[in-house]
């Protein structure tokens, strides 16, 4: 990360949105504002991306067009200190990339493994029925970090991006009462 | 390599203990230096989010977490100046006098070498010096006599009264809580606004952090704070008798030498046994002050059972503090789940104010659920959903240590190695606890109650470094200072030689006032 862009990062920890890049230029959205705009991914393959995006909306409703993707991905693009993931504070060791990676990787795995075809392909309720699965470890010749870990991670994410946010609270009606407030609703 | 003029005291860590010494030390006219490894956090970046609030803590755990209940290390840890006190809950409770009396009590665990009437005075000291609110009368069914605390109890809310009804039904007199926060203006502090972004950082002071308590009373006395500071290893004189200074890695990894008459660790339970481990030399060849073999060793963790309750009404869940607003000692008894085969303390505390993610946060009330249940479970809990917390107390277990292994961190320090696994008395007390909090759950009103099971969580750290009589027995006295060197002192909860149940912090803040205001008396003695 260049100088210029940590402190486009900090001004946008007041702010409360992130550094994206678009069209060469540094930019602080909302993860949703990225989703919406199509940003450019950093770190994410695309079908890395599309793994975490069925995965995201799986999980949690609506974690899709909040932006789960660009949240992630602007999340591992930057210092490890500066990252707000769930997986931080679940002692998950830097780089994050290492275990998001490993993480979609065991997922398309046993996909692959048990249904012929990665996630994203699969309809929902054979999705649904996946996830159930995996949050209880239950399933066979998993290769990867911990189903169940894996699960609360993925799922805190797209809680995060969904309910955790400026928006989020006001979608459900629930006052924010911020004494710093992030002032992009996020 | 740069080697600074020495100084009178190197403090490592700027958390809770190292700002206690840091204050008393500096007012009492001594050079003080922290070093601390994080940032140095301003009041202004205490954003109210629970993903923000995540850059106070570590990136990544420095030790390689162990055992059949791994320690969650970065959840519970700091970094950066104010610690993980800037991220506390504030819970400000006692220790009782039978937990400093464990072994002789009940043949079990390990003895303080000091009583409770040795901290008490300064639990007094601690509450009007940062502010402490509560009822101290309304205690007295517990707690020996002391000084009120000097501002009246918080406000309480739905989410906590609904839960009075079932706690009076099992016979567990709830009362206000004591905790670090201010119900109204304190030394020019403003009074908290209950809107229970506590566990991300107070920006507006009114939760005792040391930002805005110990850390700035030392720099208004002149202490030098250094963030990005990691310190690597404690140096001593050819004798090893006595430390000489510190190293350490500055905010550009250049590698520095800070020599001092007294070094103070305040590291956390975890890091300075790490730290004291790394630093073995000819004279020292199992670590500093390590004689007794128990550098370290009799790491101890809290547990606690959550027991969860939906209401139909809004009960104003969004309100309050992170903490709590009753607690109760009721079942602080050792013994009282003696018949279930646990022992141990517990402590209760009622009504925390819910949030919408992050590790506490209400869909993790039902990890279990995901997808359009999840969705539909959030919209009955936003003002519906309330908890209560029992906190167990872990015996000290010798098996459960810091040792340093062989991966090493950017600069070169050994990673530690961090095993701990409950025995079989705590999980006895976890499942009595879930057991009774859920009697209580049910005899409230609410329309469902469950309790909140999973993996038995570790809250807190102490112990790696326990006080005792001598250094048979212990690394330190009951002042910090170790036994075998007399100007290397270690501060925090790693100095506890049992836990007790209740937040440890207030004990914490107590315990270097203790000990830094007995360096400053005994400055030559130490020094010289």
């Amino acid at each position: 990360m260049d100088a210029i862009e940590r402190r486009a990062l900090l001004k946008g920890a007041g702010l409360g949105a992130l550094a994206f890049t678009v069209g060469g230029a540094q930019v602080l959205l909302t993860p949703a504002q990225a989703f919406a705009d199509n940003v450019p991914l950093r770190t994410l393959k695309p079908d890395e991306a599309k793994t975490l995006e069925a995965m995201g909306e799986t999980l949690v409703p609506g974690a899709r067009e909040a932006g789960i993707v660009q949240f992630v991905d602007q999340q591992l693009s930057i210092p490890a200190e500066e990252a707000l993931l769930e997986a931080r504070i679940l002692n998950v060791r830097p780089p994050y990339a290492n275990f998001y990676r490993a993480a979609i990787g065991a997922i398309n795995g046993a996909s692959t493994a048990r249904a012929g075809k990665p996630f994203a392909e699969l309809d929902a309720a054979t999705q649904h029925a996946f996830v159930d699965q995996m949050r209880q470890n239950k399933i066979e010749g998993w290769k990867g970090p911990g189903g169940g870990f894996v699960y609360f991670i993925l799922r805190s994410d797209a809680v995060d991006v969904v309910y955790g946010t400026m928006a989020g609270y006001k979608a459900l009606d629930i006052p924010y009462m911020a004494h710093i407030e992030p002032t992009r609703s996020w | 390599m740069a080697t600074h003029e020495k100084v009178d005291v190197v403090i490592v860590g700027a958390g809770a203990s190292g700002s206690t010494y840091a204050a008393v030390l500096a007012k009492a006219g001594k050079k003080v230096v922290l070093l601390e490894s994080g940032p140095d956090w301003q009041q202004s970046d205490l954003i109210s989010s629970d993903f923000w609030g995540r850059r106070l803590k570590p990136a990544g755990s420095p030790f390689l977490l162990e055992g059949k209940n791994p320690y969650g290390y970065v959840y519970q840890a700091g970094w950066g100046v104010g610690g993980a006190a800037l991220h506390y809950f504030a819970n400000f409770p006692r220790l009782m006098p039978s937990d400093f009396k464990v072994k002789s009590e009940h043949g079990r665990g390990l003895d303080w070498p000091i009583d409770y009437k040795d901290v008490a005075p300064y639990y007094d000291k601690v509450a009007d010096d940062v502010g402490v609110s509560g009822d101290a009368k309304a205690e007295e069914i517990w707690r020996p006599p002391g000084k009120p605390y000097p501002m009246p109890p918080m406000k309480t809310f739905k989410n906590g009264q609904v839960w009075l009804k079932g706690f009076e039904a099992v016979g567990i007199r709830m009362r206000p809580a004591a905790v670090g926060m201010n119900s109204t203006e304190y030394k020019g502090r403003k009074a908290c606004i209950y809107d229970g972004w506590c566990h991300v950082g107070c920006p507006i002071g009114a939760l005792a952090n040391p930002l805005v308590t110990y850390l700035g009373d030392a720099r208004k006395a002149g202490a030098e704070v250094r963030a990005r500071a990691t310190v690597t290893r404690v140096l001593t004189n050819a004798a090893g008798d006595k430390v000489t200074g510190v190293e350490y890695y500055d905010d550009k990894k250049e590698k520095q030498t800070q020599e001092a008459s007294v070094v103070v660790l305040a590291a956390w339970a975890a890091q300075n046994p790490r730290l004291m481990l790394n630093s073995a030399n000819d004279k020292h060849p199992n670590g500093l002050a390590n004689r007794s073999g128990l550098l370290g060793k009799y790491m101890m963790a809290h547990f606690a059972s959550g027991t969860f309750a939906m209401f139909d009404e809004d009960i104003e869940n969004h309100m309050g503090t992170i903490g709590g607003q009753y607690f109760s000692y009721d079942r602080y008894d050792k013994l009282t789940h003696k018949d279930k085969g646990a022992f141990g303390s517990t402590f209760i505390v009622a009504g925390a104010a819910q949030k919408t993610s992050d590790l506490g946060g209400i869909p993790n009330a039902r990890p279990d659920l995901f997808g359009p249940a999840l969705a539909d479970f959030m919209k009955r809990a936003k003002r519906g959903l309330t908890r209560i917390t029992m906190f167990g107390e872990e015996l000290p277990n010798i098996e459960n240590r810091i040792e340093v292994a062989s991966d090493k961190d950017e600069f070169g320090m050994p990673l530690g190695r961090f095993t701990h696994t409950f025995d079989e008395a705590a999980v006895a007390l976890w499942n009595a606890n879930f057991d009774e909090g859920l009697k209580v759950a049910k005899a409230t009103d609410a329309k469902e109650s469950w309790s909140g099971r999973g993996n038995m969580p570790t809250i807190h750290m102490f112990g790696g470094t326990i006080m005792g009589t001598g250094a048979g027995n212990s690394v330190v006295d009951s002042y910090g200072q170790t036994h075998e060197i007399g100007n290397l002192y270690v501060a925090g909860p790693g100095i506890f030689p049992t836990e007790g149940a209740p937040n440890p912090t207030y004990t914490i803040f107590a315990l270097s006032l203790r000990g830094a205001e007995h360096l400053a008396a005994n400055w030559s003695a130490v020094a010289g």
